[in-house]
């Protein structure tokens, strides 16, 4: 089981929080899953804007190869600065 | 550069000098005068940019620099009232969405070099509906006194009435007084108490929370005896060169269309980075002794407290939320932000892990008018040498300054804002063992540049981008100047080349490298001081948020509409390449060097102990060897001057 947790302004539901059963190799396979249960939704995540967290780890580098296991917790990220 | 010239002249003389060489008469489209005001002599001069400084520099912080530059004088000290304050308003602000920008520029009394600030709200569009671009401050009024401006005129008025009045009062006895609502013909800039008091972390609030901030602008507008500026007018449209609304609706569009103002700014605001800052385990904590904090801070924390979104003039992105409390409380119950920034230095850098802390304390500071960053440094290196028993309750005067104390906290910024107690100290900001306040050790642990306290949250010991950022702004330790916002973005590290193709030339992927990083330095410095100089928010401009946002080529368009001069893109990163070097010109005359362009002693001792990467700080030799790198790309000489034929042209722009 992987879980998803969505920020509020991808969110398709009441909860912020998919879950996702089946082998799930990599956060590519993911997003494929992702993006069949919500149709456009791969679209959206092509984009700068948003980061993946796998365990509270922020992805900055070759997130879609990140290798995901049973349990593991994915969270989609907009990341910005600020002043 | 300077010499003889810089010497032995009144700031009157100096402005006689400049005069001469100033056209009485616009040199494009649009272009608004730059008044010269003598606040004791009660004498308003005029003139106009001239146009190889508008070439080469443009207008808001460009032409700040210009001016600044030529009216200095280094044998003074920055509160001395031949040491002018500088506004100046973007050569698009007020005309194109979200440019509503402008700079104040002087000599830091909090960190004693260049001081630059940027603000928006209403103030910069509304002193150019007057025709007035920049407006260049001298001369100590006799009594406390403000200026009117309408119709493009400028009285002199006693502000005696409104003297001791912090900014919540101020802006509510403005429009009884003088007539008119705010944003929609009425803006002001103003100080409070902190300013009047000269403290160096006070702020030029241009609004309820907008504010210019860092270096310590109010207590220079206070060293002039001035306590606002209150502006009047209707907007209107601009004669301009050609017709430019079809392409504001383009840059309009590309801002509402693009990710981060769709899924960021607009909904939450800047608050939103606390999330992946903490999570990476770059979230400055408790005076960046440590580097990550609590979830209870998060900006979905925030939301049961937000009371709506606002913003600056014709900005569609209305970025700034606005908070209530929702509980009965004093005035400080509700007002408008926090922003990221706050968040962060009120937040985890004094160890406060309540949401409705950090939002009163925010509050407070908007009434004082406090610079966030500086302050809420300045009392996190406090709270440090509290801790490491540096300093005591003897010194404190009874203050329990232990980390997360947020009642103290309150206490300590009224007290800074009256300069009492233990206040009257945290007041001098990085100043404090100068002045004798703190012994020579306490300096170990001020998480300062070039004297001034670090602006945002962010802990720079893994990107090292950020930490180069940090390290060579011309104003101190601050993101804003050119922050590599993008390392960050994992979708963007992992596109070579269209990584390549945003910064004109291969740029590392690992965040965390040295190698390659100064190019998207560079790029970015060059980017944010022409976003500065046409008065573009930098949230809004490239690359500082996205790579889809408008940039040099959405501003050399619509300066071409909007004004009739031609800029190709590289013309206009030149123009962002020269402001830095004016800045540093400057700096150079202020006794900053190549020694300056370092990072304080923690990142390079002491590695980040927390996430993937821990164990990560800044290593001396490659730091020092990245910086090289910077320079010769920056065409920067080994002291950190510009060089060569490039300096030659810098002095024939500002006619030395």
């Amino acid at each position: 089981m992987i879980t998803v947790r969505l920020p509020g302004t991808l969110r398709v539901g009441p909860s912020d929080t998919l879950m996702f059963e089946g082998p799930l190799a990599t956060v590519a396979e993911l997003i494929d899953a992702l993006d069949a249960r919500i149709p456009g939704f791969k679209d959206q995540l092509d984009d700068s804007v948003f980061n993946f967290a796998v365990n509270d780890e922020m992805l900055l580098q070759h997130a879609r190869e990140r290798r995901l296991a049973d349990g593991d917790t994915v969270e989609i990220i907009p990341t910005i600065s600020g002043g | 550069m300077g010499g003889d010239y810089t010497r032995w002249m009144s700031i009157r003389d100096r402005v006689a000098r400049l005069m001469a060489e100033m056209s009485q008469a616009p040199q494009y489209p649009t272009q608004g005068a730059t008044v010269f005001v003598d606040l004791e002599r009660r004498e308003v001069l005029r003139g106009y940019t001239p146009m190889r400084v508008v070439r080469s520099l443009l207008a808001g912080r460009g032409a700040n620099m210009f001016y600044l530059h030529r009216l200095l004088d280094e044998s003074l000290a920055p509160l001395h009232p031949d040491i002018p304050l500088i506004f100046g308003s973007g050569v698009l602000t007020g005309i194109v969405p979200s440019a509503a920008r402008g700079n104040a520029t002087s000599w830091s009394p909090e960190s004693g070099v260049l001081m630059d600030c940027n603000a928006g709200d209403y103030f910069p569009s509304f002193i150019r509906m007057n025709g007035i671009d920049h407006v260049v401050l001298y001369g100590q009024a006799a009594s406390w006194t403000m200026l009117h401006v309408k119709n493009g005129e400028i009285a002199f008025l006693d502000a005696t009435p409104y003297a001791g009045l912090d900014n919540i009062d101020l802006r509510e006895r403005i429009p009884n007084d003088f007539g008119g609502t705010w944003a929609r013909d009425l803006a002001m800039v103003n100080i409070t108490r902190a300013g009047e008091n000269l403290v160096l972390t006070s702020a030029i609030m241009g609004g309820p929370k907008a504010c210019y901030a860092r270096g310590g602008p109010g207590a220079k507008m206070g060293s002039l005896k001035l306590k606002a500026i209150v502006v009047q007018g209707q907007t209107r449209d601009f004669e301009t060169a050609q017709p430019y609304k079809g392409y504001n609706r383009t840059i309009a569009q590309k801002l509402l269309d693009t990710s981060v103002v769709k899924h960021a700014l607009k909904t939450m605001g800047t608050p939103f980075l606390y999330r992946p800052s903490r999570m990476l385990g770059a979230m400055g904590t408790k005076n960046n002794q440590l580097t990550t904090w609590t979830d209870k801070l998060d900006a979905e924390n925030i939301t049961p407290y937000r009371s709506g979104m606002t913003g600056c003039f014709r900005c569609p992105v209305n970025c700034r939320p606005l908070n209530d409390l929702n509980a009965p409380a004093d005035r400080y119950g509700a007002g408008d932000g926090p922003e990221y920034v706050t968040l962060g230095k009120f937040g985890p850098n004094i160890g406060v892990d309540r949401i409705e802390s950090v939002i009163r304390l925010n509050n407070i500071c908007n009434d004082l008018g406090f610079d966030t960053a500086s302050t809420g440094s300045s009392i996190a290196w406090a709270m440090e040498l509290y801790q490491r028993g540096i300093i005591t309750k003897a010194q404190t005067q009874g203050l329990d300054l232990t980390w997360g104390n947020a009642e103290a906290v309150e206490q300590l910024l009224f007290q800074m804002s009256h300069r009492e107690g233990f206040g009257n100290i945290v007041a001098d900001s990085t100043r404090a063992v100068e002045r004798g306040h703190y012994p020579g050790d306490a300096l170990k642990y001020r998480m300062a540049v070039k004297g001034l306290m670090q602006s945002d949250p962010h802990d720079a010991r893994i990107l090292k981008a950020f930490a180069l950022g940090l390290a060579v702004a011309t104003r101190g330790m601050d993101h804003l100047r050119n922050r590599v916002t993008l390392e960050i973005n994992s979708r963007i590290n992992d596109d070579p080349a269209f990584k390549e193709r945003l910064y004109g030339g291969a740029v590392s992927a690992a965040p965390n490298s040295y190698e390659t990083k100064e190019r998207a330095v560079r790029v970015c410095e060059n980017t944010y001081g022409v976003g500065d100089s046409v008065g573009m928010c930098r949230f809004t401009t490239k690359l500082f948020n996205s790579p889809s946002l408008p940039g040099l080529e959405e501003f050399a368009n619509q300066i071409g509409n909007v004004t009739g001069l031609q800029f190709s893109d590289s013309e206009l990163s030149e123009v962002g390449h020269n402001i830095m070097g004016v800045e540093r010109l400057i700096n150079g005359r202020l006794g900053v060097t190549r020694a300056h362009d370092t990072l304080p002693d923690r990142w390079f001792e002491e590695p980040v102990t927390v996430g993937q990467y821990a164990g990560e700080k800044i290593d001396r030799a490659e730091f020092e060897k990245m910086l090289s790198r910077f320079y010769e790309i920056s065409g920067l000489d080994d002291t950190g001057q510009p060089a060569g034929s490039w300096r030659a042209q810098l002095a024939e722009t500002l006619g030395q």
